[in-house]
């Protein structure tokens, strides 16, 4: 009795100074991005007054209809030599705001004051755009404090193992920016060695179970990558409309493959991990279990996932996409080439993630039966 | 012939090999989706249409589509559904209010050049069709931690008969704890990998700290980020304990 209390005794000061580090970090995050103007060089205005001056109805060449609003802002500069001065701005909204906003009292704004107004005491300028880091970083910690809440230790894993993740992400694609010479697939090769390591070791520990799963990652995604080198090589690229990408000055045919290495690499590792922790959890049931019942079972947890993960992948690339489209369509495209323009790399990654997945399902078995038999014999 | 062809065919035959005929229902299974989204897109594109109500309509047949039809008609599969449907609701109405105050609809600078040749102005709700994107790219994964959670669940009840409410919960709560990390690792590289350009548009241009944070590209992909790990750890509770509730409710039923 007095263990298990002392057991909770010091599980509680554990949680007491994490749970205070976290909300230090909270408070302080948030207050630093209420007052962090003079950390920006563009000047910031906030909205103290706006007046609505007119609106029209207009009707565009193909029918639709819309509201064009105009209002006139007056802001309170934040930062910079002109702080604490009044700007003027005059901002056009739409009812459908595709590419503008209509703001309200409080908002922040990234502004340009006219040169010739400077001395002036009454600014003029224009908006450049929204300030928007106070609402990102409240939504991330709304996704931190859930994640802690239902996660515990595993949603705090799995929350670092996301940092670390967007890290090497990041420095990944410096290192290829600042040296044009070595090839991006190259870098995205052993960048996502080490995103597998570090992900499945961080969530599973030093195991079997997670070894099995890391080497069946990186055969299914380097064999789901060949195929579709393959056949985009095969057919030269046909159906492919890189239009989206030629804002890039880079070769962006070798952008989207690496683009579809990494993205596939989640749900291959998903497929992996599930299928290696369940056949080592029937192995540590019943230790004499035969491999022939271990690939039946395996097999049977594989068809299960197949549907839902292929689907995962397929909603997050297609649904980018909507937006878009209903720009098209209202614009009398034919909905074909609206379709194709928009959606076919967003097809292609799924389709390719989905080929990654459905492969790491025998991968990911014949692996884990591989380090069980090894295990056997050891024993 | 078409690369998009190609690798349907090949997605297709290797799903039949490996999965026999639940691997063909799971590919016929991302045709039916595919035709509910160009569905939603069609009816969205109509001014007098509300994108909120339109996603929960989608949302509710392609869950259907993704439990019923790939998993058959069963009490783990009626569970799941319930638990989807609550916790879109909830987290519709959260999303809602963000891309309202975030005001990440429609394009971003970096995407508005290729789109200079078609008029803006066409009526419809760029807001609210921010908030359905952002809902419609985690369905999928919603739909999946619910059936993975209340499939288990079942095993255990059924191997342990008289195990009490509150332990089932706290099982069910345990297996979602553990696909809570990978489900969300998931969804954060298929993101990365699809913004790879954007990324490097950002980079190659020396894009500061501040001006990605602010961008509303790079912001509307963080919030549809945390939004999915949101509705994934939201839903682990919730299908927990409606399937706990359910599975003891029912035996208490049959003891009558």
């Amino acid at each position: 009795m007095k263990v298990a209390i002392n057991r909770l005794n010091k599980m509680l000061s554990k949680n007491i100074i994490l749970f205070s580090i976290v909300t230090v970090c909270f408070v302080t995050s948030m207050l630093f991005v209420q007052f962090n103007y003079s950390f920006y060089d563009r000047p910031i205005a906030k909205i103290i007054e706006i007046n609505l001056k007119d609106s029209v109805q207009v009707v565009d060449m193909h029918n639709n209809r819309d509201e064009l609003f105009t209002q006139h802002i007056i802001a309170q500069i934040k930062n910079g030599q002109e702080k604490g001065q009044q700007i003027h701005i005059s901002n056009n909204y739409s009812t459908s705001g595709a590419y503008d906003h209509a703001f309200r009292v409080g908002n922040e704004l990234f502004v340009s004051i006219d040169k010739q107004t400077k001395d002036s005491r009454d600014l003029t300028g224009s908006i450049s755009n929204v300030k928007r880091d106070k609402y990102i970083l409240m939504i991330m910690w709304v996704f931190i404090f859930v994640l802690l809440l239902i996660g515990k230790k595993q949603g705090f894993f799995s929350i670092v193992s996301l940092a670390v993740n967007a890290l090497l992400l990041s420095f990944a694609l410096d290192v290829y920016v600042n040296n044009s010479t070595i090839s991006l697939l190259w870098i995205c090769g052993i960048t996502i060695i080490l995103f597998t390591v570090t992900s499945l070791l961080l969530v599973n520990g030093f195991n079997e179970k997670a070894y099995a799963a890391i080497v069946a990652t990186l055969l299914g995604t380097f064999i789901s990558l060949l195929i579709s080198y393959l056949v985009i090589w095969i057919t030269a690229g046909n159906g492919l409309r890189y239009e989206e990408m030629n804002f890039l000055t880079r070769p962006y045919e070798m952008v989207f493959m690496a683009g579809l290495f990494v993205g596939s690499l989640g749900a291959v590792m998903d497929v992996a991990i599930t299928m290696s922790s369940s056949i080592f959890g029937l192995y540590e049931k019943d230790n004499n279990i035969s491999t022939k019942a271990l690939t039946k079972s395996g097999l049977e947890i594989g068809k299960d996932i197949m549907g839902t993960m292929t689907n995962i992948l397929f909603f997050a690339y297609i649904s980018g996409s909507i937006p878009a489209i209903i720009l098209y369509i209202k614009n009398h495209t034919s909905l074909s080439f609206a379709l194709s323009m928009n959606l076919s790399l967003e097809l292609a990654r799924a389709l390719a993630g989905g080929i990654g997945i459905v492969l790491a399902i025998p991968i990911g078995l014949y692996t884990s039966i591989f380090f069980v038999n090894r295990k056997r014999h050891k024993l | 012939m078409n690369v998009l062809v190609w690798l349907a065919a090949i997605l297709f035959i290797l799903m039949i090999v490996i999965g026999g005929k639940k691997g063909a229902r799971s590919f016929v299974s991302l045709f039916l989706n595919f035709g509910v989204i160009l569905l939603i897109i069609l009816f969205m594109a109509d001014p007098n249409a509300n994108p909120i109500i339109l996603t929960v309509i989608g949302c509710t047949v392609i869950s259907c589509i993704n439990l019923f039809f790939i998993n058959k008609v069963n009490s783990k599969t009626k569970t799941a559904f319930l638990s989807t449907a609550i916790t879109i609701v909830i987290l519709l109405i959260f999303i809602n209010q963000v891309t309202k105050i975030t005001m990440i609809q429609g394009f971003g600078e970096e995407e508005i050049d290729e789109l200079t040749i078609f008029s803006l102005y066409i009526g419809v709700d760029f807001v609210k069709i921010a908030a359905s994107v952002i809902i419609m790219s985690t369905i999928g994964a919603i739909t999946d931690v619910a059936i993975s959670i209340t499939s288990p669940m079942l095993e255990i009840f059924i191997q342990h008969p008289t195990i009490t409410r509150r332990d089932l919960f706290k099982s069910g709560i345990s297996i979602g704890k553990d696909i809570l990390g990978s489900n969300t690792n998931t969804l954060f590289f298929a993101f990365f990998g699809g913004y790879m350009a954007l990324l490097l548009w950002f980079k190659d241009l020396s894009y500061t700290i501040g001006e990605i944070v602010n961008s509303k590209i790079f912001g509307s992909e963080m919030i549809t980020i945390f939004s999915a790990g949101i509705g994934i750890a939201l839903i682990v509770p919730i299908a927990s304990w409606i399937n706990a509730y359910y599975l003891v409710r029912s035996r208490e039923k049959s003891n009558k």
